[in-house]
């Protein structure tokens, strides 16, 4: 993926950069939002990182610029206020994401791979599939090789919120934010026990391979490998 | 000085409706007597009227009579002199003056009457009253309205003065002790006196403010320094281990290791920073955070939805109790923010014996609405009970155990946002209750 970074700090600049890269995108960057501006205008990128804060023009009218060109371009802000209002502030202004400083880089990365798919393929199909695993939205029945998986209620969300992301990793903030929408930090393990209670119904009674992975140090994915 | 005048004015205007009143009752008295003596004279003629004169001036009477003969000679009544200065009013009305032997002294009385002449034209005769008092007490009273006037007058320039030189020290006063606290004499208070006036009342909530400030910087004092303390043990840990690993010339693996272990530190202060962030935020009172019925069952629901799984993981019971639906006006992550660090609190310290169970719970009891979490565990001692709720503060016996320390500020701050109380109560026979009291209108 092609990916411009809007950041003034050299520093944090060159290490998200390396770590992108790392990561298999294409990354450009622009230390202003005058520039990001121009950049944004100027080439075809996949996604866009912008800083909320930023000398010249600020990340908010960065995006608001964007918005009224009609593009549906991705983008994330990363903002040192973290609160929620100034999320749903960012939100509000048309950012797809808002990550508050610090973050973790998997955190980022996830995110930022959540929002380009999503914007690849929003489909409104009613039956979401991976591998022999089904979801219908309409008649809200899971079933895995062909056997209907009995599901709580906020265990069918979660699973849903998966299957829209496939081979995706989601973190945990993700899904507590996705999936119960609180916006803070649990000091337990406590979204560990609910993947775990998933896991026990769409992967142990079957013997087809795991589809829900831990994925170290980062969060969870449901995959589906051939 | 206008209040002198006003003053003056006001009482010249009663003064002058109630001596008019009383004049004209007494004129009409008069009147009244002059009809009298008409019919006195129609019926007992000339002779009725001289002893109904006689008979009404040989007692003390405020009447005067003078009667007259058809060659204007005295015949008979109380006034022995002719009268003076005869003022003859358009209607009907004369005023006099004439002279009075009191005990020796010659005296000039004032008299207001009427003349009733009899239909013959025989007779004359004088009919009125004595005004002397009226004209003494109209007199008098305009030369002490004056005088009062002048008094008021006076009185106000020079209290006005003394006030307005007193009220400019005040004022002065509280200017300087303000220049004394912009210096950076923080400790400084306004000055006051006994008095409520509205001077008094404004250096009174201004130093309340300004001890709410005290209060509120000293508070911060506290937590930079305990951010410093507390922020600094771990960011040593991560230096140490570096440190350690570089300069112990270690393979790829160790590297690993060491670094994995510098991001979980790493972590746990992004946590406790951002707790920090957001109880000051709370509680700087600048917060700006939307308050909306948030419905408690729903909230209590949700959380025991969440947190269900992992107490059972641990095989601690979770129950939860809220029977009606109870609707308060509040923010709705910041009290499911505090009732999961409760949670998380008794499901990691409250949790310690046999048959571990947590009850979550709400109700309302008219105005005052409950909101608790209690666990069976060992509880807390009463010595405790204030420390648990300073910051960064674990009771040794958790000090093994992860977390911030920040857990139980965050739900006090959370408590004050909503206007609460915070209560830790040691259940029977074992057990902490720990209980939020909100005041709401029903």
């Amino acid at each position: 993926m092609h990916i411009l970074l809007v950041e003034d700090d050299n520093e944090t600049a060159s290490y998200l950069m390396k770590g992108l890269k790392e990561s298999g995108h294409v990354v450009d960057r622009a230390s202003d939002g005058k520039e990001g501006l121009f950049m944004a205008f100027d080439s075809n990128f996949d996604a866009l990182i912008v800083d909320r804060m930023l000398p010249e023009l600020d990340g908010l009218t960065l995006i608001t610029k964007i918005r009224e060109r009609n593009s549906d371009i991705p983008i994330i802000i990363l903002s040192a206020l973290g609160e929620v209002d100034e999320r749903v502030k960012g939100l509000k202004y048309g950012a797809d994401d808002y990550l508050a400083k610090p973050f973790s880089f998997s955190e980022l990365l996830a995110r930022l791979d959540a929002v380009i798919r999503r914007n690849q393929h929003d489909n409104n199909n009613s039956l979401l599939e991976l591998g022999d695993l089904k979801l219908d939205l309409l008649s809200r029945r899971v079933e895995r090789e062909g056997q209907i998986i009995d599901l709580q209620p906020r265990e069918y969300k979660l699973l849903e919120f998966l299957l829209r992301r496939p081979n995706q990793v989601v973190t945990r903030t993700m899904l507590l934010e996705g999936v119960w929408e609180y916006h803070f930090d649990p000091q337990t393990n406590v979204i560990d026990v609910h993947i775990s209670r998933l896991r026990s119904k769409i992967d142990k009674p079957f013997k087809g391979k795991q589809m829900l992975f831990t994925e170290r140090g980062a969060g969870y994915a449901l995959r589906y490998d051939e | 000085m206008l209040l002198g005048l006003s003053v003056g004015l006001v009482l010249m205007f009663l003064f002058f409706t109630t001596a008019r009143d009383i004049e004209l009752e007494a004129d009409q008295k008069i009147i009244e007597k002059v009809e009298d003596l008409n019919n006195i004279y129609l019926r007992y003629r000339e002779q009725g009227l001289l002893n109904y004169i006689r008979s009404e001036t040989s007692r003390a009477t405020l009447d005067i009579y003078r009667l007259y003969d058809s060659q204007n000679n005295y015949i008979a009544g109380n006034i022995k002199s002719e009268p003076k200065d005869v003022k003859v009013n358009d209607d009907g009305w004369i005023e006099f003056a004439y002279q009075v032997n009191e005990n020796g002294v010659e005296k000039v009385h004032y008299g207001r009457g009427r003349n009733f002449i009899t239909p013959r034209r025989n007779l004359r005769l004088i009919v009125g009253r004595v005004v002397n008092d009226e004209k003494i007490l109209k007199e008098r009273f305009l030369y002490s309205s004056l005088w009062s006037i002048i008094i008021i007058i006076f009185l106000g320039i020079f209290g006005g003065y003394i006030l307005s030189r007193n009220f400019l020290k005040r004022i002065s006063d509280i200017n300087k002790t303000s220049k004394k606290i912009m210096d950076g004499n923080l400790k400084e208070r306004l000055p006051t006196t006994k008095g409520k006036d509205e001077l008094n009342q404004l250096s009174s909530n201004l130093n309340e403010m300004l001890d709410r400030l005290d209060s509120l910087m000293t508070n911060m004092k506290e937590v930079s320094d305990n951010v410093a303390h507390d922020l600094r043990t771990p960011l040593n840990r991560i230096r140490t281990n570096l440190e350690v690993t570089l300069m112990s010339n270690p393979d790829i693996d160790q590297y690993k290791k060491s670094f994995e272990d510098a991001l979980v530190e790493t972590d746990n202060l992004i946590k406790t920073f951002n707790s920090i962030l957001s109880i000051s935020k709370v509680e700087s009172g600048t917060s700006d955070l939307d308050r909306n019925p948030v419905s408690l069952k729903e909230l209590i629901l949700n959380m025991h939805e969440l947190y269900e799984p992992i107490a059972e993981s641990d095989g601690i019971k979770l129950n939860y109790e809220v029977n009606d639906d109870i609707i308060i006006n509040g923010n709705y992550n910041l009290l499911s923010q505090a009732l999961a660090n409760l949670i998380e609190n008794a499901i990691n310290y409250g949790c310690s014996n046999d048959n571990p169970s947590i009850n979550v719970g709400a109700k309302q009891n008219e105005n005052l609405l409950s909101l608790w979490v209690s666990d069976n565990g060992i509880g807390i001692k009463d010595v405790d009970k204030d420390k648990v709720l300073e910051r960064f503060v674990r009771l040794d016996s958790s000090r093994s155990l992860k977390g911030s320390g920040l857990g139980l500020n965050i739900v006090s701050s959370a408590v004050k946002f909503h206007e609460g109380t915070l209560k830790l109560i040691n259940a029977k026979p074992s057990g902490l209750i720990i209980l939020i009291e909100i005041p709401v209108e029903s």
